[in-house]
């Protein structure tokens, strides 16, 4: 894992005059989908390194000590074996970037992946009053997570208290200690792709290690327009400061076709340096076995049926 | 488990997260030249024509040079054929109902639909664009097109009554075009009734294509015929007696010598010239969006040509580090893989950058390396660009992108303003009141508000100024292939021996032709310029006789200054008068109209001594009265907003003046066919410098004694002296925005030639009279049209 992001002073200045026109950016979207595509080997290459990007996530109420267990084997052993060999990327150690679940679920989720016999970092989500996820997040934090994804409060946005949601943000940065920060904007619900910039111009100002789309769970996910406004805040606070800030997207992306998107959608907008588990990152539960049909495909030439790939 | 399929390379590029190739299979293109034994024609009147003993030129893959067929050259004879079948298809096609025709569009649609792969790889293979731009958007955009004036055709008798169809059409269209060019002009036409031979360049199968499905749907073979040929066969098919327009578009100087060999034939001419487009960069833009703004203008296989950036010299800086970043991550390639921005154009276009970035340079610009990698073009940027240096005016060529500095917006209209160009821009600002002041004062075709590069096919598209003032799309694509029925056919006033260098150049000197007898008080005398009377610069006079021979007065003797001086008040005059509400500019006619009716006995008398009844005198006054009032009313209800597919928002279709329009009025008359023709020109908001009848000049001058009264200086300027000499010096005035000429067919002929100075708008009567006391030729929408140019001002919206 790289060095945290220390973040700066608040400057508002880097927020007070930006504009960001919602149509253009609708079309930009539109566009980087037909824009750039992979085929064959570039695929499957690429796909992997999708997988090597995803926080494999739980986020159920019925989450209990046996399917979390599942989910850490899933991480370490993403890909069947045989379709590695095959594609001769059996020693590259591929596996998921994380896995993701409740704070409540963090010991068992870090008892299972001692036993796997790996050291894929642990995450965590909360959504309650200030106080209550700070607590949340030490108690976390001392349960073994080693990266702490936590949502904002929205109505800071909403109403323009900059300053609040930067010192919200300040004492979340203190709770993780030496975990990592990932800050969920919860996008669907800032208004506009303006607030969307300001809040995540905010979030690394104040220390943010990650800036996050939504939890997953709110109506509107990860979606691309979103996603380049992060992406472009994410570039220019590297210019501005020349910290590098990752970009994890969560929630809606369930095909192989769409995390190519988004492969390719961070390729464009921020270039090569971000394409590593450091710097971005999906959130996602259900893309995973996608990818491992696609690649089955890939490797055979033929359709995966439901019990040739283990469930996750 | 199965063989493996996998090869070598995945390490690789799990490591490097290259893209790779995304071939798209152009087998069906090649297929389809197959049927033809990889040996293309022309397809006329629904048949494949192979003219024997023809010169053929080789169609090549732009990209690895690889012969794909060999296209026969068109000769002469040819374009007679192919103009033969259309005019005899003409008499079937126009005679059918517009819903008969509308079927049959849509069954072309249709069609497209079904073979659209086909259509898309040919032509990316062949123009080396890229196939994603192709394929989602020309190709839809071609389907859309047809749908779009299928209704048109189908609701042509209600909604264009009054109008007819032209006859034959001849397009001609450039060496590097897209086939969607040529659909945007094909399917108006064909939709109100016109018959259409297309010239295409040698070596561009996709037209052909269309013309073969076109073709064999059955009942109207010959209604687009393709030929392809050179060049020098535009003159040829120009002037064919059959062709009743000629759509060009292409380079402007092409359409220059075009505009300047056409002068009094038979065709009309359309133009469409230039590529370049501008994009305007305020500090309060999104510069993100703006910058991708810049891609799809110039760096995307969208846009045809260049672009002029003007960047705002607070953002300069983010501007060009943001430029630089995307520019460095678009990606060239072979057109029909799916993941490159920009294809390649062949070697011609190559060579035009090439020598246009050396020149720039060697003037002081930066623009990086030029590159000498065939046959591939990087997106390129230059900026320090001298604003005096030659390469500042000329054209932008693809894919070069100019950017240039400016302070304010004012400066920045004033620097948009400043070329000869008037095609397309896009104004990037998040504060409405700039972003509209901006759009509405930028002298172009469409103004696009924080985008650039939207296509409808009910938004009119066109330019202004010298990229031509012809139109496609919408209302104003219709009518630029239809004509005011029951009119005489425009028929050929060509005189060969007419002399441009000595028309109109000396003016006869007139000597005192006696004394002024008459009972009536004494006419006014003097140019009205800059709203007073003026004595002329040449101190000279002229006698008006009446119609008995004796003398009805002198009128003032104007020349070259004159003109000069006339032209410069009103242009003093237009930016106040055009902005105007027309509100305020109908309640001045208004004003007007009823001075004349006090002044009704004077001018009744002044008309009975050129020899009209009484009766008719009055009439003539009344009407001309009547006239100014409806104008009035009608300019209130100009311009309309449309609604477009896909996009959350608005497009105004806007009216906009010409600018100083020249009027050359008829002899016959008088005070009526002056009246009609002053009357919309000030309506529109227009300010004018208007040659009265030569006969009888003196009511005109009448009638400026009241405008000297009711108008602002300038707003209309009387020129009286000879007709021909005051023609010559309007219609060769750079600063003259348009003309219209009601006189002979020699000064006709002129003052066509003459417009390809600044390829300003004419409108010649070619020595017809016109019955200007009928409502449709004294004012009908003809008039109405003829008088305002278009601007389409698209408006997204959203936060």
């Amino acid at each position: 894992m790289s060095a945290h992001n220390r973040g700066t002073e608040l400057d508002l200045s880097w927020i007070s005059k930006i504009q960001v026109n919602h149509p253009a950016v609708l079309r930009r979207a539109e566009q980087i989908q037909a824009r750039r595509t992979v085929k064959k080997e570039w695929q499957a290459a690429w796909l992997l390194k999708a997988v090597t990007f995803i926080d494999l996530t739980t986020l159920s109420g019925d989450d209990t000590s046996s399917n979390i267990q599942r989910l850490c084997y899933k991480a370490k052993y993403p890909i069947r074996e045989d379709l590695l060999k095959a594609l001769n990327m059996h020693d590259k150690g591929i596996t998921t970037a994380a896995v993701c679940v409740y704070p409540a679920r963090v010991c068992d989720a870090v008892k299972a992946l001692k036993a796997a016999g790996c050291n894929i970092p642990v995450a965590s989500a909360g959504q309650t009053h200030l106080k209550t996820r700070l607590e949340e997040i030490r108690l976390a934090v001392e349960d073994g997570a080693t990266e702490i994804d936590v949502v904002i409060n929205r109505s800071l946005v909403l109403t323009g208290q900059w300053e609040a949601l930067y010192d919200e943000i300040r004492q979340f940065r203190k709770a993780c200690g030496e975990a990592h920060l990932k800050t969920i904007l919860a996008t669907g619900e800032l208004g506009t792709l303006t607030n969307v910039y300001k809040a995540s111009m905010i979030a690394m100002m104040a220390g943010s290690d990650f800036i996050k789309t939504s939890t997953g769970k709110e109506t509107v996910n990860a979606t691309f327009p979103v996603a380049i406004v992060m992406l472009r805040a994410i570039r220019d606070f590297f210019w501005k400061t020349g910290n590098k800030i990752g970009f994890k997207p969560a929630g809606g992306i369930r095909s192989a076709k769409d995390s190519l998107a988004w492969l390719s959608l961070v390729k464009e907008e921020l270039g090569d340096e971000w394409l590593k588990p450091e710097l971005f990152r999906i959130g996602a539960s259900t893309l995973l076995s996608d990818i491992e049909r696609q690649i089955y495909h890939h490797v055979t030439g033929r359709y995966a049926a439901y019990h040739d790939l283990p469930m996750s | 488990m199965a063989a493996t399929r996998a090869g070598p390379r995945a390490r690789e590029i799990f490591t490097s997260l290259e893209y790779g190739p995304v071939p798209e299979s152009h087998a069906c293109a090649l297929a389809w030249l197959d049927t033809q034994d990889r040996c293309l024609g022309h397809y006329v009147n629904g048949k494949w024509l192979k003219p024997e003993h023809r010169n053929s030129v080789p169609c090549q893959d732009p990209i690895t040079g690889e012969n794909l067929a060999s296209c026969l050259q068109a000769q002469a004879e040819d374009v007679a054929a192919a103009v033969e079948a259309a005019r005899m298809a003409f008499k079937g096609w126009s005679a059918h109902p517009g819903v008969v025709r509308a079927q049959h569009l849509t069954r072309l649609a249709e069609v497209i639909q079904k073979h659209q792969r086909l259509l898309w790889t040919l032509e990316s293979l062949v123009t080396g664009r890229a196939v994603r731009e192709v394929r989602d958007g020309d190709v839809q955009l071609a389907q859309q097109l047809l749908h779009y004036h299928a209704i048109q055709a189908s609701t042509q008798e209600e909604a264009l009554a009054g109008w007819e169809p032209m006859g034959v059409i001849g397009l001609i269209l450039p060496p590097t075009f897209s086939f969607l060019e040529m659909m945007w002009r094909i399917c108006p036409a064909l939709a109100v009734g016109c018959t259409v031979v297309a010239l295409v360049p040698p070596a561009s199968p996709a037209p052909l294509l269309l013309a073969q499905l076109a073709g064999e749907l059955g009942p109207f073979p010959g209604i687009l015929n393709v030929l392809s040929g050179p060049a020098s066969l535009v003159p040829i098919l120009a002037s064919q007696p059959g062709i009743r327009k000629v759509a060009f578009c292409g380079a402007p100087e092409e359409g220059r010598a075009l505009r300047r060999s056409l002068a009094g034939e038979c065709a009309e001419l359309g133009l469409a010239l230039g590529t370049e487009s501008l994009l305007l960069l305020t500090d309060t833009a999104d510069v993100d969006s703006a910058v991708e703004g810049v891609v799809d203008a110039a760096w995307s296989d969208r846009g045809p040509g260049g672009l002029r950036l003007l960047i705002q010299e607070s953002v300069w800086d983010e501007a060009m580090r943001r430029l630089q970043e995307r520019m460095g991550r678009l990606r060239s390639g072979r057109g029909l893989d799916g993941a490159v921005d920009m294809g390649a154009r062949g070697a011609a276009a190559c060579d035009l950058v090439q020598r246009f970035v050396r020149e720039a340079q060697s003037q002081g610009a930066q623009a990086g390396d030029v590159p000498s990698e065939r046959p591939f073009y990087p997106p390129t940027l230059v900026s320090n660009l001298p604003p005096a240096s030659p390469c500042a005016q000329v054209e932008v060529p693809w894919p070069v992108v100019v950017a240039s500095p400016f302070r304010t917006a004012k400066e920045a209209l004033l620097v948009a303003n400043g070329t000869p160009r008037g095609g397309s821009a896009s104004v990037w600002s998040e504060r409405l009141g700039q972003a509209l002041e901006l759009g509405y004062g930028l002298q172009v075709g469409t103004v696009w508000i924080n985008a650039h590069g939207l296509r409808d096919p009910s938004v009119p598209t066109g330019g202004c100024k010298e990229s031509g003032c012809s139109w496609h799309g919408g209302p104003d694509g219709l009518y630029e292939y239809l004509r005011p029925s029951g009119t005489p056919a425009r028929l050929s006033c060509l005189s060969k021996n007419l002399n441009y260098d000595t028309f109109g150049l000396a003016v006869p000197s007139t000597l005192p032709a006696g004394p002024e007898i008459g009972p009536s008080p004494a006419p006014p005398y003097g140019l009205f310029v800059g709203g007073r009377f003026q004595a002329p610069g040449a101190r000279s006079s002229r006698p008006i006789r009446d119609s008995s021979g004796n003398l009805h007065g002198y009128v003032a003797e104007g020349g070259a200054k004159d003109i000069r001086g006339a032209v410069e008040a009103a242009h003093q005059a237009f930016p106040g008068w055009a902005g105007q509400s027309p509100g305020a500019r109908a309640a001045l006619l208004w004003a007007l109209a009823a001075a004349l009716e006090r002044r009704k006995s004077t001018l009744a008398s002044r008309l009975e001594r050129q020899g009209a009844e009484l009766k008719a005198a009055e009439a003539e006054v009344e009407l001309s009265a009547r006239r100014l009032r409806a104008w009035g009313a009608r300019v209130q209800a100009q311009g309309h907003t449309l609604q477009v597919a896909g996009l959350r928002g608005p497009v105004l279709r806007l009216r906009e003046p010409l600018g100083v329009l020249a009027v050359v009025c008829p002899d016959e008359w008088p005070l009526l066919a002056f009246v009609s023709l002053l009357a919309p020109a000030l309506a529109y908001g227009n300010t004018v410098v208007m040659v009265p009848s030569a006969a009888c000049p003196l009511l005109a001058l009448e009638v400026c004694q009241d405008m000297a009264t009711v108008f602002p200086a300038g707003l209309a300027n009387v020129v009286t002296g000879d007709r021909d000499h005051l023609t010559r010096c309007l219609a060769l005035h750079q600063d003259v925005q348009a003309m219209w000429y009601f006189g002979s067919a020699q000064g006709s002929q002129f003052v066509e030639w003459a417009s390809a100075g600044n390829l300003k708008p004419v409108w010649a009567s070619r020595g017809c009279p016109r019955a200007w006391d009928q409502e449709a030729e004294g004012a009908g929408p003809e008039l109405g049209l003829r008088v305002a140019r278009t601007k389409a001002l698209w408006l997204p919206m959203g936060d």
